[in-house]
């Protein structure tokens, strides 16, 4: 009965457009996977699968750059930046959801509205202050501008609004303090959500580009995102299957994250759409 | 989800004083210094002659902004800007759209396989699928000039041919953010009754009539959410195979407003006309944050 409702009321022609959609979406990923384990010779003139699997494009990049470093240091980056945007989103959202105060409305308006704020516009004097503070060239001076971000206080104090309300009053009444209310009461309740915005700020930070662009120089200092335009300007063209692995190594780590924590991600980031 | 704050019914918020700034402050800072002073300091700066190294800049007034103008390359920035606008909105804003009301009403099968399969690309780095489309794309080797080639046609040399380096460029971006779009539409079509879909399609009518007179309207403000968010997002992300490949070539075939900005400042190091450049882009996004509060925040629509 199953089988038979593809071919019912020209299933099929709607699967068969799903089918080749789902084919653009994963075929470079794919390709990536085989071509990164490929001598150059079977890239190029060989088939879709690999002749003989060999490691050496991943050897190369090791004897190239400094790989190792820059996956700690894209790590690290993403690792500081989702804690603090945590942390920091995490308690804008209570005071949005939990407080009444003067101009509350507003400073909300304000804040959201840095989402429509375009990199272009606040790149030279962010780039300006942190050359100011000496940390061009440093993995510091990438996390420094985002220790906060809008789009988590609007995805955690939605979670935070769904929480009823009477849970926090009684615990008022009781005269707790607000970290503490904050700490066991509301955090338990919204983790699910506190952590899909975690992730997605992770996966965020590991695949940025403009900013690590402009404030990193040094190979040692280079971000994941930024070791792949090595093996690409170099003026003889692009050494594909040292691209391919590279791609690989940039790539295993949100796909792994996504695929454990896929269907938290999927909420989180559908309830960014439905507007509260 | 909207009626949230008046369905917790008699609860009223406390007012407590300077409590709710503490919770607030630490973003706030961040926010502070690294968004409204270089806001305003990218405002001042557009009114200034300066190159970022010069002890002294010099006030010039409005002369950066009339400078725009009177650039020879202005009418392919803008041009080239509104051309990657209507790309972006045909792919990550019409084309999620009707897929995500494939999916929802037309298909029965597989619904989270093609969910989840679709979503994927956008977990990945766009510096990953730039290359990765470099290489299908390439003339010499690639996949596609080989697939091209049974055909008996020859791949054209797409980063060097005006016209097709922004199509690819945007279906480079695209690939990247169509999973996230789609899924924000699927969303917002989960809105829709479905009984009501089934009732029309008892009565025979055409599916696109469905999508067209029922689905859109019901679920509009989700609609109006993707297609700003295929703008603003779309138009800073072109940035990375812009940067990566072309530089804004051939012969500024390439470029647009964003990456243009960051071509002045950092290129030709003009401050002032680099900042004049971003406050463009700036009011042009104002609008559509303007039509964001006005259409999605308020939901006007029939979307509840």
């Amino acid at each position: 009965m199953k089988i038979k409702g593809i071919f019912k009321d020209g299933q099929i022609f709607w699967h068969i457009l799903m089918f080749i959609l789902i084919l653009i979406s994963v075929c470079p990923i794919l390709f990536a996977f085989t071509g990164s384990v490929k001598t150059l010779e079977d890239l190029y003139n060989g088939g879709f699968f690999p002749r003989e699997i060999i490691f050496d494009n991943f050897k190369r990049i090791a004897a190239a750059v400094p790989i190792v470093r820059i996956t700690l240091n894209t790590f690290i980056i993403a690792a500081c930046v989702t804690a603090f945007k945590v942390i920091t989103s995490t308690l804008a959202a209570y005071a949005f959801v939990y407080f009444d105060f003067r101009g509350k409305q507003i400073i909300y308006f304000i804040l959201i509205s840095t989402i429509f704020i375009p990199f272009t516009v606040t790149m030279i004097p962010n780039y300006l202050t942190i050359s100011k503070l000496g940390l061009v060239d440093k993995i510091f001076g990438v996390m420094l501008p985002q220790l906060a971000d809008a789009s988590g206080i609007f995805l955690i104090r939605q979670a935070m609004r769904a929480v009823p309300k009477p849970l926090t009053e009684i615990a008022h009444l009781d005269g707790i303090s607000e970290l503490r209310i904050l700490k066991d009461i509301i955090i338990p309740v919204t983790r699910p959500a506190i952590i899909s915005t975690g992730i997605i700020f992770f996966i965020n930070s590991w695949n940025e580009y403009v900013w690590p662009t402009l404030i990193l120089r040094s190979n040692e200092n280079f971000t994941l995102s930024l070791a792949m335009q090595v093996f690409t300007d170099s003026e003889g063209g692009v050494e594909y299957t040292m691209t391919m692995a590279m791609a690989v190594i940039t790539m295993i780590l949100p796909i792994a994250l996504y695929l454990i924590f896929q269907r938290y991600i999927m909420s989180t980031f559908a309830s960014s759409g439905i507007k509260g | 989800m909207k009626r949230n704050s008046s369905s917790a019914g008699r609860f009223i918020p406390r007012n407590s004083g300077i409590k709710p700034w503490l919770f607030i402050l630490p973003a706030a800072l961040v926010f502070a210094v690294f968004m409204f002073y270089p806001l305003i300091y990218t405002v001042y700066l557009s009114f200034f002659d300066w190159n970022m190294i010069k002890p002294v800049k010099e006030f010039v007034g409005l002369q950066n902004y009339f400078d725009i103008f009177k650039d020879p390359n202005i009418g392919k920035i803008f041009g080239n800007t509104l051309i990657y606008i209507i790309l972006l909105l045909i792919f990550d804003f019409i084309a999620p759209y009707i897929f995500s009301f494939i999916l929802s009403f037309v298909i029965k099968m597989g619904k989270n396989f093609y969910r989840s399969v679709i979503f994927l690309p956008s977990v990945i780095s766009l510096v990953v699928g730039t290359m990765l489309f470099v290489w299908i794309l390439n003339p010499i080797s690639g996949p596609a000039a080989k697939l091209m080639g049974l055909f008996g046609l020859t791949a054209p040399v797409w980063s060097t041919t005006q016209g097709l380096v922004i199509v690819i460029i945007s279906i480079m971006t695209s690939w990247k953010i169509f999973g996230y779009n789609f899924i924000v539409a699927l969303s917002g079509m989960g809105g829709v009754p479905l009984e009501v879909i089934e009732a029309a399609r008892m009565d025979d009518i055409p599916l696109h009539r469905i999508f067209l007179n029922i689905v859109v309207p019901m679920s509009s403000s989700t609609g109006i959410y993707v297609l700003i968010l295929s703008i603003v997002q779309g138009m800073q992300q072109v940035f990375t195979p812009i940067n990566m490949i072309t530089q804004g070539g051939p012969d500024y075939g390439s470029t647009n407003l964003i990456y243009n900005v960051y071509n002045e400042a950092f290129g030709f190091y003009k401050t002032g006309t680099a900042s004049a450049y971003a406050i463009l882009m700036l009011l042009l996004f104002g609008v559509l944050l303007f039509l964001e509060f006005k259409y999605v925040e308020k939901g006007v629509y029939y979307e509840n």
